[in-house]
């Protein structure tokens, strides 16, 4: 301890450490430090004040500040510092301005002269300090002064110096790009620098500008690739090396650099490949840091244009860190993995039970990433599964960042997969329960529309029931979640009688109501709840009902919450109004009308257009003097709220079976009024559908950005619209219950699983269940649309498959074909026979994981689907070239209603735009772009016997493969189009 | 990028702090924020058992949403860098042993006093290997010089000024003082 002592350091300081190191408390620290900064304050003004001394205060001051105390009084003696002549005592001065100036301190710029004229001094070290400084202290402001300098000491013969130069340039760059964009050549030409430690500081500012504008740099791409195979060559000298690993940070760099450039590119990509699978064998090593590159290439190898044999190589790379025992590794391979498997789905099967082991891991961050991965592999076979685990940490969760994700991700998975109305019902309220605060508005009344609607014909009130039931249990939680309340008191009032014990749940709302303590934290409830009551009085018989709710509302009479006041006197006027006979409050308030129109057979200005006299009757009078003063006679609003969606024209010339008999009523639409009036049954369906639609039009962003943005996302859309208004109706079954019974076949098709545990033990066949579970439906389900339709034409049977624990054989089927056949106007096709289904679905008899099955006709659900069309390829002459420019093409895409796609595998040879558009060619297609750098091709035709025009948007996949999406206004031609060219694309092969 | 280092013991005090993005906290001043981050930190690394994987993500709110804190449990310290999505994760590990080998180097045997007592070179040792939040160099001997050329120079104008301190300290290159 005395020889601590020794180093420059007074007793005061030494003291000052000691205490705080052994103070007990944070009060007690912060009392030193109080004390601490008052000697301080009373010490550093003295004149006399020697700059050694000074020069301890300051790391005095540093340590007060550190320590989360302001001293800003001492700010300006280490600006002083800063301008002395001792080179240690400046580098303090630096320091100490540097660490405890906030950014936009005035005191900053005071440094500017000071830091001109140390960069131009004759010691390398006094510019170096400068420089580092400058690194911390620039602002925008101190650019312009400093510039020229820092420039100039690019050309400095020190390559210390030099580096430190390009890491201010990256500094200025990221402050104010526009600021250094004029010195691009000098910038770039720092990578050619003689000093290896010069090039590698210049990749950060390089990695910068590319990050920000990828295009401007793909030249640089072949030294990039130089530089890269010079170091992992061992051309660089041994300093660089780090445990025998030459120049690693250098190398994790230029992979990122690689990565950005190469992104969707692949004639850029193509000219890594080669060095990229250099890397990758020579770093793997075994030690960390070559770990650290293995990785670093598995995330370049999947974001540039892809390669199969470095996928496979980063396959086995990922397969190699996570059946490590090392947690480190472990991590990347999930990480790794996560990146993968939306790409490349087939990769994941592999890994199912180190998956599965890292997600009952007690570490936190692989179990965080593990639900990242299984939320990225969601599927609709798997949905009920992840949702499950995904739900599970929500509940276990404090952490807000994690709780939020967990949030929006389950509200999409639900969106997206839900295989049935029941379970998402079931997994949004639970998702409200465990963090109401969280859901957002646009998901909970998405979920309300779902219930009052109750899901399709027939079951609506099962789904109601269920719900109630749900909702019911919670009125008797000593807390009820506060995010529920409008949920909760919105489904009981409307459908409690619903309930199995209804009688009691009146009860229960009115004691909740007046029951202050459980109420606490959510100040509307009351409202809601009273409103609730009100509901349920109108629509019960029960005596006692009625008694509640009044009891209950004299008491809120005198509320000082002026809403609450006004709801509780409402209810007061409706029930001292409505006596046994005329049924008042009934009639306001009568059961399941929540989508009904209030306005309906409300009086229009019109005398002879209203068909409910005696609705708004005694407003006549009112209505005539006002007309007669002149006013304009009441117009009926244009309703034209779906005009945009596509289902809408389409749905109303199937389903209209009748001509419109009169005009519409006035149609504002209320969704969840509270208080609906009217009797109208008749408009029933026809309001549902808009609600309907309305509930399309309101679906998350990803959703509507995927239909506008890009044609490949756009399959969603017509799989929803032929949803539950067509299913019905259709002559074909259900189609998605047809594939079900593939299970059976699935399981004698499976490849022989590599090890056959003689014996199980009761814990690894949990593991394989969950497994099973899991990655069901991976590798196949690449292509799911997102599909709400299924969800609610198949309720019963997904159902049923929810209670058994195997999972239900997924329909991996090309979706386009089997969703779209609900459009009732075609002739009924023949369902497409299901296809085989690939091995990765494992079940419960799955001993062990099963290995990727060879890339074999057998496994590839879509080449099925290419013999069938081939079977029924129609004529190509039907088609005929129609020359559309781009913007005309583009004008037409978004407009036209019926999509039909799918997913074509060509040959190695076919796998250019330009073959793929010869192929198309023969349908009759004709060019109308072809965009290489996306790989996408847009062509048109006009279907010759309809005059129907016929839009295609292909896209070319890295897996040599193309998605093609037809789109016409009529969905025969749609369907004729597609099939043509599937056949013309495979036939060509 | 490096969005902040951060040194604490075992009992939650901060031994070194270097933030290359400055954090914010609504209400407190920017030492205050300063504070709480490291709290934070200490809170989160301290919970989890040493065999844990070294990394934890997305939780200290002041530094976004994308933060990553990589770390290492030295006997009595925690070496925490907070650091964006695009660092290598594994990259970081090892730049932290970097770390800590020359400090080891520098002030032979390292242990928690020296990073106090000397806590402005442990701040030069750092400003060599990381500078605005980027890996700059790796090379122990090449830092090590970076610093202790300074140190060099230093020894020569403070012999002028203190004569005794000068013959006592001009024979050893590293650390002045230390044991």
């Amino acid at each position: 301890m005395a020889s601590m002592m020794s180093a420059h350091l007074s007793k005061d300081f030494f003291d000052l450490v000691k205490a705080i190191g052994e103070s007990k408390s944070k009060q007690q620290e912060d009392r030193i430090i109080s004390d601490e900064v008052q000697t301080l304050k009373k010490k550093m003004p003295e004149a006399k004040i020697s700059r050694k001394k000074m020069k301890e205060f300051l790391v005095r001051l540093i340590y007060v500040e550190m320590l989360g105390h302001d001293a800003a009084f001492g700010y300006i003696r280490a600006i002083e510092l800063a301008a002395s002549k001792n080179l240690i005592q400046k580098r303090v001065g630096y320091l100490c301005s540097g660490l405890c100036l906030s950014p936009d301190h005035e005191f900053r710029f005071m440094l500017v002269n000071q830091l001109q004229q140390d960069m131009t001094s004759s010691n390398f070290l006094e510019v170096a300090a400068a420089l580092g400084a400058t690194i911390r202290l620039a602002t925008t402001d101190m650019i312009p002064p400093l510039l020229a300098h820092v420039v100039k000491l690019l050309q400095h013969d020190r390559e210390l110096v030099r580096k430190k130069t390009v890491m201010v340039l990256h500094r200025f760059h990221r402050l104010d790009a526009s600021a250094v964009s004029h010195l691009g050549p000098q910038m770039r030409r720092t990578l050619c620098d003689k000093d290896p430690s010069v090039m590698a500081a210049s990749l950060c500012l390089l990695h910068a500008q590319i990050t920000e504008k990828p295009l401007g740099f793909k030249e640089l791409v072949p030294s990039f690739v130089s530089i890269l195979k010079q170091i992992v060559e061992h051309r660089l000298p041994r300093d660089f090396d780090y445990h025998r690993m030459p120049a690693p940070w250098a190398q994790l760099r230029l992979l990122r650099i690689l990565a950005l450039l190469g992104r969707a590119d692949q004639s850029t990509s193509e000219g890594m490949y080669e060095v990229l699978g250099d890397v990758i064998r020579r770093a793997d090593t075994g030690i960390n840091v070559g770990y650290a590159i293995v990785y670093e290439c598995v995330r370049t190898v999947t974001t540039i244009y892809p390669n199969n044999n470095l996928l496979d190589e980063a396959a086995r790379a990922i397969a190699r860190f996570l059946g490590s025992e090392n947690h480190n590794l472990k991590y990347l391979g999930i990480t790794g993995l996560a990146q993968v498997v939306e790409q490349h789905p087939k990769y994941a099967a592999e890994h199912q039970l180190a998956v599965i082991d890292c997600l009952s891991s007690v570490d936190d961050t692989l179990k965080r990433k593990t639900l990242d991965l299984l939320y990225r592999m969601m599927n609709p076979v798997n949905v009920e599964f992840i949702a499950s685990k995904l739900v599970e940490s929500l509940e276990q969760s404090t952490d807000d960042f994690l709780r939020r994700a967990l949030v929006s991700r389950l509200c999409t998975a639900a969106e997206r997969f839900a295989p049935s109305n029941a379970w998402y019902v079931a997994t949004i309220v639970r998702v409200m329960e465990l963090a109401g605060e969280l859901v957002p508005n646009e998901v909970a009344q998405q979920m309300l529309s779902l219930v009052a609607e109750g899901g399709e014909e027939g079951d609506a009130d099962a789904l109601r029931a269920d719900a109630v039931d749900r909702f019911v249990g919670m009125l008797h939680r000593e807390v009820v979640p506060d995010g529920l309340f409008h949920v909760l008191a919105w489904v009981l009032g409307e459908f409690a009688q619903l309930s199995s014990e209804s009688a009691s749940v009146a009860e229960a709302i009115a004691t909740l109501a007046a029951d202050d303590a459980r109420l606490k934290g959510a100040p509307r409830a009351r409202e809601l709840l009273l409103t609730a009551l009100i509901k349920l009085a109108a629509q019960s018989d029960d005596i006692n009902t009625k008694a509640a709710l009044r009891s209950l509302a004299e008491r809120f009479a005198s509320s000082s919450n002026i809403e609450l006041q006004q709801r509780a006197l409402e209810a007061l006027n409706l029930l001292d109004a409505s006596t046994e006979d005329s049924g008042l409050l009934e009639d306001a308030l009568p059961y399941d009308a929540s989508l009904e129109d209030p306005l309906d057979g409300v009086v229009t200005g019109e005398g002879e257009d209203r068909n409910g006299g005696d609705a708004l009757g005694f407003l006549d009078r009112f209505v005539a003097s006002a007309l007669n003063a002149g006013a304009a006679p009441y117009q009926k609003p244009v309703d034209d709220e779906n005009e945009t969606e596509s289902e809408s024209e389409e749905e109303t010339s199937n389903f209209k079976f009748e001509a419109y008999a009169e005009p519409q009523k006035p149609g504002r639409r209320v969704q969840q009024t509270s208080y609906p009036m009217g009797d109208s049954t008749e408009n029933d369906e026809e309001i549902a559908r808009r609600l309907q639609e309305a509930e399309y039009a309101n679906q998350p962003p990803q959703r509507t950005t995927a239909r506008g943005g890009n044609a490949i996302g756009s399959g969603g859309g017509l799989a929803a619209a032929s949803g539950p208004w067509g299913a019905p109706r259709q002559p074909v079954a259900p189609t998605p219950a047809a594939p079900r019974p593939a299970a059976a076949p699935t399981q004698q098709q499976r490849a022989p699983t590599p090890t056959e545990p003689e014996e199980k033990t009761a814990e690894q066949a949990e593991k394989e269940r969950m497994a099973a579970a899991l990655f069901g439906g991976v590798g196949a389900a690449t292509a799911a649309a997102p599909r709400r339709a299924p969800r609610k034409a198949s309720n019963a049977s997904s159902r049923q498959a929810s209670r058994s624990p195997p999972p239900p054989a997924p329909p991996p089927a090309p979706e386009p074909s089997l969703l779209d056949l609900g459009a009732p106007e075609e002739p009924p096709a023949p369902a497409p026979p299901p296809p085989p289904v690939s091995d990765l679905l494992g079940d419960l008899s799955a001993p062990a994981p099963a290995p990727v099955p060879p890339p074999s006709t057998a496994s590839d659900p879509f080449a099925a689907f290419d013999g069938l069309s081939l079977t029924e390829a129609t004529p190509s002459t039907a088609f005929a070239p129609e020359k559309l420019t781009t913007a005309d093409f583009g004008g037409r895409w978004g407009p036209t209603k019926h999509e039909k796609r799918a997913e074509v595998s060509l040959t190695p040879t076919q796998t250019t735009p330009d073959a793929v558009a010869a192929g198309l060619a023969k349908v009759g297609a004709v060019l109308v772009e072809a965009i290489p750098a996306t790989r996408e091709l847009i062509l048109a035709a006009t279907h010759t016997p309809t005059a129907a025009i016929c839009l295609w948007h292909v896209k070319l996949l890295a897996t040599s493969a193309a998605l093609v999406t037809v789109r016409s206004p009529n969905p025969e031609v749609a369907r004729l189009a597609l099939e043509a060219s599937v056949g013309a694309l495979s036939s060509s092969a | 990028m490096i969005k902040g280092i951060i040194i604490v013991n075992n009992s939650g005090q901060a031994r070194i702090c270097k933030f290359f993005q400055q954090v914010h906290r609504e209400g407190y001043s920017p030492e205050e924020a300063q504070q709480s981050v490291v709290q934070q930190v200490y809170k989160q690394v301290s919970e989890r058992p040493d065999s844990f994987c070294n990394y934890l993500e997305g939780s200290i709110m002041q530094w976004g949403d994308a933060t990553k804190l990589i770390y290492r449990h030295y006997a009595t310290l925690y070496f925490v860098f907070a650091v964006d999505k695009l660092e290598s994760d594994l990259g970081i590990l090892d730049l932290i042993q970097v770390f800590v080998e020359a400090l080891d180097k520098c002030f032979e045997n390292v242990c928690e006093l020296d990073l106090i007592f000397h806590s402005d070179k442990v701040h030069y040792i750092l400003d060599e290997i990381v500078m605005a939040g980027m890996v700059l160099e790796t090379n122990i001997v090449t830092i090590l010089s970076g610093v202790n050329d300074q140190t060099k120079l230093h020894q020569k104008s403070t012999s002028k000024l203190n004569e005794a301190l000068g013959k006592a300290t001009s024979t050893k290159m590293g650390s002045p003082g230390v044991r």
